[in-house]
Protein backbone atom coordinates (compact mmCIF):
# COMPACT_ATOMS: atom_id res chain seq x y z
CA UNK A 1 0.00 0.00 0.00
CA UNK A 2 3.25 2.19 -0.17
CA UNK A 3 2.30 3.06 -3.55
CA UNK A 4 -0.89 4.49 -2.41
CA UNK A 5 0.77 6.80 -0.18
CA UNK A 6 2.67 8.23 -3.24
CA UNK A 7 -0.12 8.32 -5.53
CA UNK A 8 -2.06 10.47 -2.81
CA UNK A 9 0.87 13.21 -2.86
CA UNK A 10 0.71 13.17 -6.63
CA UNK A 11 -3.24 13.99 -6.70
CA UNK A 12 -2.06 17.43 -4.29
CA UNK A 13 0.85 18.29 -6.37
CA UNK A 14 -0.85 20.27 -9.46
CA UNK A 15 -2.85 22.37 -7.44
CA UNK A 16 0.66 23.24 -4.79
CA UNK A 17 2.84 23.93 -8.24
CA UNK A 18 -0.12 26.29 -9.13
CA UNK A 19 -0.42 28.40 -5.90
CA UNK A 20 3.52 28.43 -5.63
CA UNK A 21 3.40 30.30 -8.90
CA UNK A 22 0.62 31.91 -8.85
CA UNK A 23 0.53 33.03 -5.30
CA UNK A 24 3.24 32.43 -3.34
CA UNK A 25 5.90 33.59 -5.71
CA UNK A 26 4.47 37.08 -6.60
CA UNK A 27 3.78 37.87 -3.04
CA UNK A 28 7.33 37.64 -2.06
CA UNK A 29 8.44 39.18 -4.94
CA UNK A 30 6.13 42.12 -3.82
CA UNK A 31 7.96 41.85 -0.57
CA UNK A 32 11.33 41.78 -2.17
CA UNK A 33 10.89 44.52 -4.65
CA UNK A 34 9.77 46.59 -1.55
CA UNK A 35 13.11 46.81 -0.73
CA UNK A 36 14.95 47.39 -4.23
CA UNK A 37 15.65 50.55 -5.93
CA UNK A 38 15.92 50.85 -10.04
CA UNK A 39 19.25 49.76 -9.81
CA UNK A 40 18.21 46.72 -7.50
CA UNK A 41 20.31 48.18 -4.38
CA UNK A 42 18.85 47.48 -1.05
CA UNK A 43 16.65 50.28 0.07
CA UNK A 44 14.17 51.40 2.57
CA UNK A 45 13.24 54.85 0.07
CA UNK A 46 10.36 53.40 -0.81
CA UNK A 47 8.86 53.09 2.61
CA UNK A 48 9.98 56.42 3.23
CA UNK A 49 8.38 57.71 0.62
CA UNK A 50 4.84 56.47 1.25
CA UNK A 51 4.49 58.63 4.30
CA UNK A 52 4.31 61.63 1.94
CA UNK A 53 2.05 59.63 0.05
CA UNK A 54 -0.87 59.42 2.81
CA UNK A 55 0.49 56.61 3.90
CA UNK A 56 -0.87 56.94 7.88
CA UNK A 57 -4.32 58.17 7.01
CA UNK A 58 -5.15 54.86 5.19
CA UNK A 59 -3.61 52.81 7.56
CA UNK A 60 -6.19 54.49 10.15
CA UNK A 61 -8.68 54.75 7.72
CA UNK A 62 -8.43 50.80 6.33
CA UNK A 63 -8.05 50.44 10.32
CA UNK A 64 -11.86 51.91 11.35
CA UNK A 65 -13.68 50.54 8.45
CA UNK A 66 -12.40 47.04 9.21
CA UNK A 67 -13.63 47.56 12.93
CA UNK A 68 -16.95 49.56 11.95
CA UNK A 69 -17.81 46.97 9.15
CA UNK A 70 -17.01 43.83 11.41
CA UNK A 71 -19.44 45.55 14.48
CA UNK A 72 -22.08 46.47 11.78
CA UNK A 73 -22.10 42.80 10.04
CA UNK A 74 -21.67 40.71 13.67
CA UNK A 75 -24.33 42.54 14.99
CA UNK A 76 -26.97 42.47 11.76
CA UNK A 77 -25.55 38.43 11.48
CA UNK A 78 -26.80 37.34 14.84
CA UNK A 79 -30.24 39.26 14.17
CA UNK A 80 -30.91 37.67 10.56
CA UNK A 81 -29.31 34.33 11.73
CA UNK A 82 -31.24 34.42 14.97
CA UNK A 83 -34.77 35.04 12.87
CA UNK A 84 -34.51 32.37 10.36
CA UNK A 85 -33.61 29.80 13.34
CA UNK A 86 -37.59 30.85 14.27
CA UNK A 87 -40.62 29.51 12.29
CA UNK A 88 -43.14 32.75 10.82
CA UNK A 89 -44.99 33.05 8.01
CA UNK A 90 -43.55 34.58 4.94
CA UNK A 91 -39.84 33.17 6.01
CA UNK A 92 -39.07 31.89 2.31
CA UNK A 93 -39.05 35.35 1.28
CA UNK A 94 -37.34 36.33 3.84
CA UNK A 95 -34.35 33.69 3.60
CA UNK A 96 -34.16 35.13 -0.31
CA UNK A 97 -34.34 38.51 0.48
CA UNK A 98 -31.59 38.12 3.00
CA UNK A 99 -29.71 36.07 0.45
CA UNK A 100 -30.35 37.79 -2.80
CA UNK A 101 -27.29 40.72 -2.16
CA UNK A 102 -24.48 38.00 -2.17
CA UNK A 103 -25.65 37.61 -6.09
CA UNK A 104 -24.56 41.32 -6.69
CA UNK A 105 -21.18 42.41 -7.53
CA UNK A 106 -18.87 44.34 -5.61
CA UNK A 107 -19.06 47.07 -8.08
CA UNK A 108 -23.06 46.44 -8.53
CA UNK A 109 -23.47 47.25 -5.22
CA UNK A 110 -21.13 50.35 -5.93
CA UNK A 111 -22.95 51.58 -8.44
CA UNK A 112 -26.71 51.06 -6.86
CA UNK A 113 -25.08 53.05 -3.37
CA UNK A 114 -24.05 55.58 -5.27
CA UNK A 115 -27.38 56.24 -6.65
CA UNK A 116 -28.81 56.18 -2.89
CA UNK A 117 -25.67 58.04 -1.19
CA UNK A 118 -24.46 61.19 -2.96
CA UNK A 119 -23.17 64.43 -1.90
CA UNK A 120 -25.97 66.54 -2.90
CA UNK A 121 -29.48 64.79 -3.93
CA UNK A 122 -29.90 60.93 -4.18
CA UNK A 123 -32.42 58.51 -3.40
CA UNK A 124 -31.25 58.68 0.21
CA UNK A 125 -31.31 62.29 1.05
CA UNK A 126 -34.90 62.26 -1.02
CA UNK A 127 -36.04 60.15 1.98
CA UNK A 128 -34.83 62.52 4.33
CA UNK A 129 -36.48 65.24 2.86
CA UNK A 130 -39.61 63.62 2.51
CA UNK A 131 -39.54 62.80 6.27
CA UNK A 132 -39.14 66.78 6.59
CA UNK A 133 -35.27 66.09 7.40
CA UNK A 134 -32.49 68.19 6.20
CA UNK A 135 -30.62 66.56 3.23
CA UNK A 136 -26.67 65.29 4.27
CA UNK A 137 -23.71 65.05 2.52
CA UNK A 138 -22.84 61.71 2.96
CA UNK A 139 -18.98 62.38 2.28
CA UNK A 140 -18.67 65.53 3.63
CA UNK A 141 -15.65 64.26 5.84
CA UNK A 142 -13.59 61.27 6.88
CA UNK A 143 -15.87 60.24 8.95
CA UNK A 144 -19.24 60.77 7.31
CA UNK A 145 -17.70 58.70 4.29
CA UNK A 146 -16.42 56.11 6.13
CA UNK A 147 -20.04 55.24 7.64
CA UNK A 148 -21.23 55.29 4.19
CA UNK A 149 -19.05 52.81 2.82
CA UNK A 150 -19.87 50.61 5.87
CA UNK A 151 -23.22 50.63 4.91
CA UNK A 152 -23.09 49.94 1.65
CA UNK A 153 -20.29 46.99 1.96
CA UNK A 154 -22.23 45.42 4.84
CA UNK A 155 -25.52 45.00 2.77
CA UNK A 156 -23.48 42.90 0.20
CA UNK A 157 -21.64 41.03 2.84
CA UNK A 158 -23.58 40.21 6.08
CA UNK A 159 -25.59 37.71 4.09
CA UNK A 160 -22.09 35.36 4.21
CA UNK A 161 -21.57 36.02 8.31
CA UNK A 162 -25.71 35.14 8.75
CA UNK A 163 -25.46 32.11 6.77
CA UNK A 164 -22.14 30.94 8.78
CA UNK A 165 -23.82 31.95 12.15
CA UNK A 166 -27.01 30.19 11.18
CA UNK A 167 -24.93 27.04 10.73
CA UNK A 168 -23.53 27.58 13.95
CA UNK A 169 -26.80 27.76 15.66
CA UNK A 170 -28.47 24.92 14.10
CA UNK A 171 -25.63 23.16 15.93
CA UNK A 172 -26.61 23.87 19.16
CA UNK A 173 -28.83 21.15 20.58
CA UNK A 174 -32.37 22.13 21.25
CA UNK A 175 -31.87 20.62 24.57
CA UNK A 176 -29.77 22.80 26.34
CA UNK A 177 -32.06 25.54 25.35
CA UNK A 178 -35.32 23.97 26.79
CA UNK A 179 -33.42 23.23 29.87
CA UNK A 180 -32.41 26.43 30.52
CA UNK A 181 -35.66 27.70 29.82
CA UNK A 182 -37.03 25.44 32.52
CA UNK A 183 -34.36 26.68 35.04
CA UNK A 184 -36.02 29.84 34.04
CA UNK A 185 -33.53 31.64 32.10
CA UNK A 186 -35.34 34.44 29.40
CA UNK A 187 -34.39 34.66 25.90
CA UNK A 188 -32.11 37.25 26.19
CA UNK A 189 -30.09 35.31 28.73
CA UNK A 190 -30.27 32.50 26.95
CA UNK A 191 -28.77 34.07 24.23
CA UNK A 192 -25.91 35.51 25.63
CA UNK A 193 -25.05 32.69 27.96
CA UNK A 194 -25.96 29.40 25.96
CA UNK A 195 -25.96 31.00 21.74
CA UNK A 196 -22.57 33.06 21.33
CA UNK A 197 -20.20 30.70 24.16
CA UNK A 198 -21.44 28.12 21.47
CA UNK A 199 -20.91 30.39 19.03
CA UNK A 200 -17.45 31.52 19.53
CA UNK A 201 -15.78 29.60 16.62
CA UNK A 202 -18.49 30.14 14.14
CA UNK A 203 -17.75 34.36 15.34
CA UNK A 204 -14.33 33.96 14.64
CA UNK A 205 -14.41 32.17 11.80
CA UNK A 206 -16.58 34.88 10.58
CA UNK A 207 -14.30 37.55 11.55
CA UNK A 208 -11.64 36.05 9.95
CA UNK A 209 -13.02 35.50 6.70
CA UNK A 210 -15.04 39.13 6.68
CA UNK A 211 -12.27 40.65 8.38
CA UNK A 212 -9.92 39.81 5.59
CA UNK A 213 -11.74 40.95 3.00
CA UNK A 214 -12.25 44.55 4.86
CA UNK A 215 -8.90 45.27 4.50
CA UNK A 216 -8.78 44.25 1.03
CA UNK A 217 -12.00 46.69 0.06
CA UNK A 218 -10.79 47.85 -2.58
CA UNK A 219 -13.92 48.30 -5.71
CA UNK A 220 -16.36 49.79 -3.20
CA UNK A 221 -14.26 52.77 -1.77
CA UNK A 222 -12.83 53.35 -5.98
CA UNK A 223 -15.81 53.80 -7.11
CA UNK A 224 -17.79 55.38 -3.83
CA UNK A 225 -15.01 57.83 -2.65
CA UNK A 226 -12.27 57.74 -5.15
CA UNK A 227 -9.05 58.55 -3.73
CA UNK A 228 -10.29 60.48 -0.45
CA UNK A 229 -10.36 59.41 2.13
CA UNK A 230 -7.46 56.89 0.97
CA UNK A 231 -7.47 53.01 2.28
CA UNK A 232 -4.79 50.90 1.58
CA UNK A 233 -5.65 49.33 -1.26
CA UNK A 234 -6.60 52.67 -3.38
CA UNK A 235 -3.41 53.96 -2.07
CA UNK A 236 -1.23 50.96 -3.65
CA UNK A 237 -3.61 51.38 -6.63
CA UNK A 238 -3.05 55.46 -7.09
CA UNK A 239 0.55 55.02 -6.77
CA UNK A 240 0.52 51.48 -9.39
CA UNK A 241 -1.43 53.58 -11.90
CA UNK A 242 0.33 56.99 -11.72
CA UNK A 243 3.53 56.62 -11.18
CA UNK A 244 6.01 55.08 -13.90
CA UNK A 245 8.00 52.38 -11.33
CA UNK A 246 5.82 49.87 -9.26
CA UNK A 247 8.13 50.40 -6.34
CA UNK A 248 6.14 52.31 -4.25
CA UNK A 249 2.87 50.28 -4.93
CA UNK A 250 4.73 47.23 -4.19
CA UNK A 251 6.08 48.62 -0.58
CA UNK A 252 2.94 49.94 0.47
CA UNK A 253 1.53 46.38 -0.46
CA UNK A 254 3.59 44.81 1.79
CA UNK A 255 2.36 46.78 4.49
CA UNK A 256 -1.31 46.16 3.87
CA UNK A 257 0.38 42.26 3.91
CA UNK A 258 2.05 42.92 7.36
CA UNK A 259 -1.17 44.03 8.49
CA UNK A 260 -3.27 41.31 7.57
CA UNK A 261 -0.57 38.92 8.76
CA UNK A 262 -1.04 40.46 12.06
CA UNK A 263 -4.88 40.55 12.25
CA UNK A 264 -5.31 36.42 11.58
CA UNK A 265 -2.50 36.06 14.19
CA UNK A 266 -4.63 38.50 16.41
CA UNK A 267 -7.72 36.53 15.89
CA UNK A 268 -6.54 33.03 15.84
CA UNK A 269 -5.17 33.87 19.17
CA UNK A 270 -8.59 35.62 20.79
CA UNK A 271 -10.65 33.39 19.30
CA UNK A 272 -12.21 30.15 19.76
CA UNK A 273 -10.49 28.75 16.34
CA UNK A 274 -9.49 25.86 16.95
CA UNK A 275 -8.41 22.47 14.89
CA UNK B 1 -47.97 37.96 20.57
CA UNK B 2 -45.54 40.37 22.04
CA UNK B 3 -42.74 38.40 21.00
CA UNK B 4 -44.24 37.66 17.52
CA UNK B 5 -44.47 41.46 16.75
CA UNK B 6 -41.04 41.97 17.52
CA UNK B 7 -40.11 39.05 15.06
CA UNK B 8 -42.03 40.99 12.65
CA UNK B 9 -40.32 43.96 13.52
CA UNK B 10 -37.00 42.77 12.84
CA UNK B 11 -37.74 41.34 9.65
CA UNK B 12 -39.37 44.35 7.72
CA UNK B 13 -36.53 46.37 8.75
CA UNK B 14 -33.91 43.75 7.94
CA UNK B 15 -36.19 42.92 4.41
CA UNK B 16 -36.24 46.84 3.69
CA UNK B 17 -32.66 47.34 4.36
CA UNK B 18 -31.48 44.28 2.25
CA UNK B 19 -34.25 45.14 -0.82
CA UNK B 20 -34.14 48.70 -1.29
CA UNK B 21 -30.91 48.65 -3.06
CA UNK B 22 -32.26 45.94 -5.30
CA UNK B 23 -35.41 47.92 -6.08
CA UNK B 24 -33.10 51.29 -6.84
CA UNK B 25 -31.23 49.66 -9.01
CA UNK B 26 -34.24 48.05 -10.61
CA UNK B 27 -36.16 51.44 -10.40
CA UNK B 28 -33.49 53.75 -11.89
CA UNK B 29 -32.90 51.05 -15.11
CA UNK B 30 -36.64 50.84 -15.81
CA UNK B 31 -37.57 54.43 -15.02
CA UNK B 32 -36.85 57.69 -17.84
CA UNK B 33 -34.36 58.90 -16.83
CA UNK B 34 -36.26 62.72 -16.17
CA UNK B 35 -37.58 61.37 -13.13
CA UNK B 36 -34.46 59.36 -11.50
CA UNK B 37 -30.70 60.72 -12.62
CA UNK B 38 -31.78 64.44 -13.76
CA UNK B 39 -33.86 65.04 -10.64
CA UNK B 40 -31.85 66.45 -7.33
CA UNK B 41 -34.54 64.38 -5.24
CA UNK B 42 -35.48 62.09 -7.54
CA UNK B 43 -39.27 60.28 -6.68
CA UNK B 44 -39.03 56.50 -4.84
CA UNK B 45 -41.44 54.93 -6.68
CA UNK B 46 -41.94 54.45 -10.47
CA UNK B 47 -44.09 56.71 -12.72
CA UNK B 48 -43.39 55.59 -16.19
CA UNK B 49 -41.80 52.16 -17.44
CA UNK B 50 -39.11 52.10 -20.11
CA UNK B 51 -37.01 49.58 -21.70
CA UNK B 52 -35.07 52.40 -23.76
CA UNK B 53 -32.01 52.63 -21.11
CA UNK B 54 -31.50 48.96 -21.40
CA UNK B 55 -31.90 48.80 -25.14
CA UNK B 56 -29.33 51.76 -25.56
CA UNK B 57 -27.12 49.64 -23.05
CA UNK B 58 -27.33 46.29 -25.07
CA UNK B 59 -26.91 47.99 -28.56
CA UNK B 60 -23.93 49.94 -27.07
CA UNK B 61 -20.37 48.67 -28.79
CA UNK B 62 -19.17 48.89 -25.22
CA UNK B 63 -20.80 46.35 -23.88
CA UNK B 64 -20.45 43.31 -26.69
CA UNK B 65 -16.51 42.63 -26.40
CA UNK B 66 -16.38 43.13 -22.26
CA UNK B 67 -19.21 40.65 -22.31
CA UNK B 68 -17.08 37.95 -23.98
CA UNK B 69 -14.31 38.53 -22.39
CA UNK B 70 -16.23 38.50 -19.42
CA UNK B 71 -17.83 34.88 -20.16
CA UNK B 72 -14.40 33.61 -21.62
CA UNK B 73 -12.82 34.10 -18.39
CA UNK B 74 -16.06 32.96 -16.51
CA UNK B 75 -15.60 29.42 -18.15
CA UNK B 76 -12.06 29.05 -17.58
CA UNK B 77 -11.86 29.49 -14.30
CA UNK B 78 -14.72 27.52 -13.72
CA UNK B 79 -13.41 24.76 -15.34
CA UNK B 80 -10.10 25.06 -14.39
CA UNK B 81 -11.41 25.10 -10.55
CA UNK B 82 -12.85 21.56 -11.31
CA UNK B 83 -10.26 20.45 -13.12
CA UNK B 84 -7.54 21.12 -10.14
CA UNK B 85 -9.85 21.16 -7.55
CA UNK B 86 -11.51 17.31 -7.39
CA UNK B 87 -7.62 15.86 -7.28
CA UNK B 88 -6.51 18.09 -4.97
CA UNK B 89 -9.19 17.20 -2.39
CA UNK B 90 -9.28 13.72 -2.99
CA UNK B 91 -5.64 13.82 -2.13
CA UNK B 92 -6.46 15.88 0.84
CA UNK B 93 -8.87 13.14 2.03
CA UNK B 94 -6.76 10.35 1.46
CA UNK B 95 -2.81 11.42 2.70
CA UNK B 96 -2.10 11.06 6.23
CA UNK B 97 -3.56 13.58 8.62
CA UNK B 98 -0.48 15.91 9.48
CA UNK B 99 0.54 16.14 5.61
CA UNK B 100 -3.71 16.89 4.48
CA UNK B 101 -3.26 19.48 7.36
CA UNK B 102 -0.46 21.09 5.70
CA UNK B 103 -1.76 21.30 2.45
CA UNK B 104 -4.91 22.79 3.70
CA UNK B 105 -2.82 25.08 5.54
CA UNK B 106 -1.27 26.27 2.42
CA UNK B 107 -4.37 27.06 0.65
CA UNK B 108 -6.18 28.53 3.42
CA UNK B 109 -2.80 30.70 3.42
CA UNK B 110 -3.18 31.80 -0.27
CA UNK B 111 -6.93 32.51 0.58
CA UNK B 112 -5.70 34.97 2.53
CA UNK B 113 -3.28 36.66 0.06
CA UNK B 114 -4.72 40.09 -0.81
CA UNK B 115 -5.08 40.05 -4.82
CA UNK B 116 -4.12 43.28 -5.18
CA UNK B 117 -0.64 42.14 -3.39
CA UNK B 118 -0.24 39.35 -6.02
CA UNK B 119 -1.69 40.88 -9.16
CA UNK B 120 1.44 43.89 -9.34
CA UNK B 121 3.92 41.67 -9.51
CA UNK B 122 2.41 39.74 -12.16
CA UNK B 123 1.50 41.92 -14.34
CA UNK B 124 4.91 42.61 -15.50
CA UNK B 125 5.60 38.89 -15.51
CA UNK B 126 2.30 38.89 -17.78
CA UNK B 127 3.26 41.76 -20.24
CA UNK B 128 6.89 39.64 -20.84
CA UNK B 129 5.29 36.33 -21.32
CA UNK B 130 2.31 37.99 -23.45
CA UNK B 131 -0.73 36.90 -20.77
CA UNK B 132 -0.99 40.80 -20.05
CA UNK B 133 -4.20 41.66 -20.70
CA UNK B 134 -5.43 38.34 -21.97
CA UNK B 135 -8.37 35.57 -20.65
CA UNK B 136 -6.38 33.30 -20.07
CA UNK B 137 -3.88 35.21 -18.11
CA UNK B 138 -6.66 36.76 -15.80
CA UNK B 139 -8.71 33.20 -15.56
CA UNK B 140 -5.42 32.07 -14.36
CA UNK B 141 -5.03 34.99 -11.41
CA UNK B 142 -9.06 34.65 -10.35
CA UNK B 143 -8.73 30.88 -9.82
CA UNK B 144 -6.82 31.63 -6.57
CA UNK B 145 -9.96 33.26 -5.19
CA UNK B 146 -12.05 30.07 -5.89
CA UNK B 147 -9.52 27.05 -5.83
CA UNK B 148 -9.43 26.91 -1.63
CA UNK B 149 -13.69 27.58 -1.69
CA UNK B 150 -14.05 24.83 -4.00
CA UNK B 151 -11.38 22.37 -2.27
CA UNK B 152 -13.30 22.78 1.18
CA UNK B 153 -16.71 21.87 -0.71
CA UNK B 154 -15.39 19.30 -2.65
CA UNK B 155 -13.20 17.71 0.20
CA UNK B 156 -16.54 18.27 2.22
CA UNK B 157 -18.66 15.96 -0.44
CA UNK B 158 -15.93 13.47 -0.78
CA UNK B 159 -16.45 12.54 2.86
CA UNK B 160 -19.70 12.80 2.92
CA UNK B 161 -19.68 9.50 0.61
CA UNK B 162 -19.61 6.43 3.18
CA UNK B 163 -16.20 4.88 3.25
CA UNK B 164 -17.91 1.18 2.27
CA UNK B 165 -18.55 2.36 -1.22
CA UNK B 166 -15.16 3.03 -2.12
CA UNK B 167 -13.41 0.08 -0.16
CA UNK B 168 -15.98 -2.01 -2.44
CA UNK B 169 -14.89 -0.29 -5.43
CA UNK B 170 -11.37 -1.05 -4.49
CA UNK B 171 -11.86 -4.70 -4.01
CA UNK B 172 -12.96 -5.04 -7.20
CA UNK B 173 -9.54 -4.00 -8.48
CA UNK B 174 -9.98 -0.06 -9.19
CA UNK B 175 -7.08 1.80 -9.02
CA UNK B 176 -7.23 5.06 -7.08
CA UNK B 177 -7.62 7.07 -10.09
CA UNK B 178 -10.55 5.18 -11.38
CA UNK B 179 -12.18 4.86 -7.94
CA UNK B 180 -12.18 8.79 -7.84
CA UNK B 181 -13.37 9.46 -11.41
CA UNK B 182 -15.70 6.49 -11.89
CA UNK B 183 -17.26 6.36 -8.01
CA UNK B 184 -16.59 9.05 -6.12
CA UNK B 185 -17.14 11.78 -8.73
CA UNK B 186 -20.42 10.43 -9.80
CA UNK B 187 -21.98 10.58 -6.42
CA UNK B 188 -20.70 14.41 -5.54
CA UNK B 189 -22.04 15.54 -8.97
CA UNK B 190 -24.54 18.09 -7.13
CA UNK B 191 -21.09 19.41 -5.42
CA UNK B 192 -19.49 19.34 -8.48
CA UNK B 193 -22.06 21.71 -10.12
CA UNK B 194 -22.35 23.79 -6.96
CA UNK B 195 -18.75 24.50 -7.32
CA UNK B 196 -18.63 25.39 -11.26
CA UNK B 197 -21.14 27.49 -10.82
CA UNK B 198 -19.97 29.48 -7.72
CA UNK B 199 -16.58 29.58 -9.54
CA UNK B 200 -18.16 31.10 -12.43
CA UNK B 201 -19.93 33.96 -10.62
CA UNK B 202 -16.84 34.86 -8.74
CA UNK B 203 -14.85 35.40 -11.64
CA UNK B 204 -18.02 36.73 -13.40
CA UNK B 205 -17.42 39.71 -10.36
CA UNK B 206 -14.01 39.51 -9.88
CA UNK B 207 -12.62 43.55 -9.69
CA UNK B 208 -9.08 43.81 -8.84
CA UNK B 209 -7.18 41.05 -11.33
CA UNK B 210 -9.69 42.23 -13.87
CA UNK B 211 -8.78 46.36 -13.76
CA UNK B 212 -4.60 45.07 -13.09
CA UNK B 213 -4.36 42.33 -15.47
CA UNK B 214 -6.43 43.34 -17.88
CA UNK B 215 -7.57 47.04 -18.20
CA UNK B 216 -7.00 47.55 -22.39
CA UNK B 217 -9.84 45.09 -23.09
CA UNK B 218 -11.66 44.86 -19.81
CA UNK B 219 -14.28 42.78 -18.13
CA UNK B 220 -18.04 43.36 -17.53
CA UNK B 221 -17.27 45.20 -13.92
CA UNK B 222 -14.29 47.05 -15.21
CA UNK B 223 -16.47 48.94 -18.20
CA UNK B 224 -18.96 49.69 -15.24
CA UNK B 225 -16.70 51.36 -13.56
CA UNK B 226 -15.02 53.47 -16.26
CA UNK B 227 -18.33 54.49 -17.14
CA UNK B 228 -18.71 55.62 -13.40
CA UNK B 229 -15.45 57.79 -13.70
CA UNK B 230 -16.50 59.13 -17.08
CA UNK B 231 -19.64 60.47 -14.95
CA UNK B 232 -22.12 58.23 -17.68
CA UNK B 233 -23.65 56.85 -14.35
CA UNK B 234 -26.76 55.80 -16.38
CA UNK B 235 -24.87 53.29 -18.67
CA UNK B 236 -23.42 52.25 -15.46
CA UNK B 237 -26.43 51.56 -14.15
CA UNK B 238 -27.72 49.37 -16.88
CA UNK B 239 -24.80 47.39 -17.34
CA UNK B 240 -24.72 46.77 -13.62
CA UNK B 241 -28.60 45.30 -14.06
CA UNK B 242 -27.20 43.19 -16.95
CA UNK B 243 -24.12 42.07 -15.01
CA UNK B 244 -26.20 40.95 -12.42
CA UNK B 245 -28.94 38.87 -14.04
CA UNK B 246 -26.85 35.95 -14.65
CA UNK B 247 -25.36 35.29 -10.90
CA UNK B 248 -29.24 36.48 -9.20
CA UNK B 249 -30.80 33.50 -11.42
CA UNK B 250 -28.02 31.41 -10.01
CA UNK B 251 -28.00 32.82 -6.52
CA UNK B 252 -31.66 31.42 -6.41
CA UNK B 253 -30.69 28.31 -7.60
CA UNK B 254 -28.11 27.38 -5.55
CA UNK B 255 -29.62 28.77 -2.40
CA UNK B 256 -29.38 25.70 -1.16
CA UNK B 257 -25.97 25.11 -1.29
CA UNK B 258 -24.89 28.62 0.15
CA UNK B 259 -24.70 27.12 3.54
CA UNK B 260 -22.57 28.43 6.10
CA UNK B 261 -21.31 24.84 6.12
CA UNK B 262 -19.75 24.87 2.43
CA UNK B 263 -18.39 28.67 3.48
CA UNK B 264 -16.93 27.62 6.30
CA UNK B 265 -16.48 23.97 6.93
CA UNK B 266 -13.62 23.66 5.11
CA UNK B 267 -11.64 26.54 6.83
CA UNK B 268 -12.68 24.66 9.87
CA UNK B 269 -10.25 22.15 8.66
Amino acid sequence: MNREKYISYLFVIPALIYVGIFSFYPTLDAVYLSFRNSHGQFTLDNYLALTTFGLYHSILNTIFITIGALLLQLFLGLIVASILMKEFRGKNIFSTIVILPIGFATVVSAVTFSLIFSSIGGYANSILLSLGLHPINWYANTPSSIITLILADSWKNTPLISLILLSGMVSIPPEIYQAAAVDGAGPIRRFFYITIPNLKSFIAISLIIRGISEFNIFALPLILVGYRPLFLTTLVYELYSTTATYFYSVAAASILLAFITVFIVIIIKLGGYKK
Amino acid sequence: MRKQFLLYIGVIIISIYFFYPIYILFLVSFSPIQFTLKMLYPLQYPISITFSNLIVAIHSFELIDPMIKSLKTALSVATLSIIIGIPTAYGISRLPQKISYLVITIIFIVDMMPSIVTAIPISSEFISLGLYDTFIGLALMQELIVLPLVTFILVGAFQSIPKEIEYQARIDGLGMVRTLYRILVPLSKPAIIASFLLSWMFSWDEFTYAIILSPIRPTLPIIIYDNITRGNLLASTSFALIVSIPVLILTIILQKYLKGEYLAGGLKG
